[in-house]
């Protein structure tokens, strides 16, 4: 049976272009020119796909779309919104509000017969399999959500096993950590592994990408880091190491970051190598900042990537901070909906909406006597008042480590 | 984040970028540099100048993009990239594998 696609458009002359572009390709069409009869018109008799222009008077695009998203039967109809050119801004409230994809007017006619194969070649699995849930008396996507719900929570079991629960007791050092996730699984990683009596690995990375693959990414990294670190002599050939093994698995946009170092208890030195990750702080008792700067490229994008290792002493009362980006780049409460003022701001001033590592590097100076946890928590106070709530839209970690005096 | 392409002599495609390019942001920054490339456009100068901040996700889309380009035998450059999206570049070292300039004439003229 033919699919039908419902084309909304205040422009006469677009919705009969649209529509005689499209019929020949074998799809029923249907048209309406306001918001008001969309909405009718899908609940009605739900089409397959909708072809949304954004800006149509009284009621537009994304109205459209909110309404439809309520509406049980409606709620999954695939959506293409038809956007003006240079209007970037309602790409991305476009696909925040839940469309599927974009045309920019004025737009190609074959980029449109495309577009709406594309999305219907995606949609079109889950539909064919819809009317069986429903003759079983299931609908497909409550079913779905719940099992996809299942897989969610099943991942984040497996991660949280991995992540070692507790900061490990070291003689002569004390040790904090913190791992607060935006969603149920996290792209931010920490590991200790135990190398000799008087040597610890430790890893923290962030795992850019969501979901699953994100996860999986995780496991393979820590996985190889805890069979490489027994073998390799230094940081930055284990990293390396990760590195050519993950780049042949992974999409080019699936990477991660991350910092990998030897604390040797015995000589209190920490030697570490770093993959692209945040440069950690070493705070020193003669109350300099230090910044553990060697370079590395990021994990699992390139195939020629090198890193370098670097060593520190750590002098009783010194404390190293390793953090993920997710801290730096918490937001300011202050300036409610300042991603609309674009153009009128300066860049210094967006820069200050970010906590940013001048910051942390503050907290951590006026903070440092403290113990571990104490210092963990005073970073963690200083980001909720600087972000003025507690929810956060991305992955935090921390680790702190303190050479007791 | 909006943005804006025109097109320079030899086809070079300039993406004049402005505001962050973070989360659903950089989706949609991904897909116009993918255009430029299904097009034909296969050499990408992004302008940075006017954004304060990128996230991972941009910086993934511009590694894909980066890898795409050099597989059909094109460039993508980065020009007059600011002071924090200098560090992640820095940091993350795709300044080693990006070139990066200060002038629109001098990313052009990587193309030559």
């Amino acid at each position: 049976m033919a699919e039908t696609i419902l084309i909304v458009d205040d422009d006469l002359d677009i919705l009969e272009l649209l529509k005689m572009n499209l019929e020949p390709e074998g799809y029923n069409v249907r048209t309406a020119n306001d918001g008001e009869s969309a909405v009718q018109s899908a609940c009605a008799n739900p089409p397959d796909l909708i072809l949304l222009d954004v800006m149509m008077p009284h009621k537009d695009g994304f109205q459209v779309i909110e309404e439809l998203k309520n509406i049980e039967d409606t709620k999954n109809i695939p959506v293409i919104l038809v956007t003006a050119r240079g209007q970037t801004e309602d790409k991305v409230l476009g696909l925040d509000t839940g469309a599927d994809d974009y045309i920019t007017k004025p737009f190609d006619l074959r980029e449109v017969t495309a577009r709406v194969e594309a999305v219907l070649g995606r949609t079109r699995p889950i539909k064919y399999i819809n009317p069986l849930m429903n003759a079983m008396g299931d609908k497909f996507s409550e079913e779905g959500l719940q099992q996809l719900a299942g897989h969610l929570q099943a991942a984040a079991a497996i991660q949280k096993k991995l992540l070692p629960e507790q900061a490990p007791r070291l003689e002569g050092f004390d040790i904090a950590i913190l791992l607060q996730s935006s969603t149920s699984v996290s792209g931010d990683f920490y590991d200790f592994i135990p190398l000799s009596e008087t040597q610890i690995g430790l890893v923290l990375g962030d795992v850019k990408g969501n979901g699953i693959p994100a996860a999986l990414l995780m496991v393979m990294i820590r996985t190889a880091l805890r069979l490489l670190c027994h073998e390799e002599d230094t940081p930055a050939s284990i990293l390396k190491r990760i590195n050519d093994l993950v780049v042949r698995d992974t999409e080019a946009d699936l990477f991660a970051t991350m910092v990998y170092g030897i604390l040797d208890i015995a000589n209190a030195t920490f030697t570490y190598s770093n993959g692209g990750h945040c440069y950690p702080f070493h705070w020193k008792t003669t109350n300099e900042m230090g910044v553990l700067k060697t370079q590395g490229m990021l994990i699992g994008a390139f195939e020629e990537a090198t890193f370098s290792s670097d060593i520190c002493s750590l002098s009783p009362g010194d404390v190293l901070v390793f953090y993920t980006d997710g801290i730096t780049e918490t937001e300011t409460g202050n300036g409610e909906g300042f991603s609309e003022n674009q153009g009128a701001s300066t860049n210094t001033v967006e820069e200050d909406m970010f906590y940013g590592g001048d910051k942390l590097a503050d907290c951590i100076s006026k903070n440092a006597e403290l113990s571990a946890s104490a210092l963990c928590d005073s970073i963690v106070n200083d980001l909720t008042v600087f972000s003025g709530n507690t929810s956060t839209h991305d992955d935090r970690a921390l680790i702190i480590i303190k050479r007791n005096i | 984040m909006n943005f804006e392409t025109t097109i320079g002599e030899q086809n070079i495609s300039i993406l004049h970028v402005e505001g962050k390019i973070l989360g659903n942001a950089a989706d949609v920054f991904r897909k116009e540099m993918s255009e430029q490339l299904q097009i034909g456009r296969d050499k990408l100068v992004v302008n940075l100048m006017n954004v304060p901040l990128i996230d991972s996700s941009a910086l993934g889309a511009i590694v894909v993009t980066l890898k795409s380009c050099q597989r059909s035998g094109g460039k993508l450059v980065l020009l007059n990239p600011q002071k924090a999206v200098r560090e992640v570049l820095e940091i993350t070292q795709l300044s080693t594998v990006i070139e990066i300039y200060d002038t629109e004439e001098g990313a052009c003229a990587a193309f030559m």
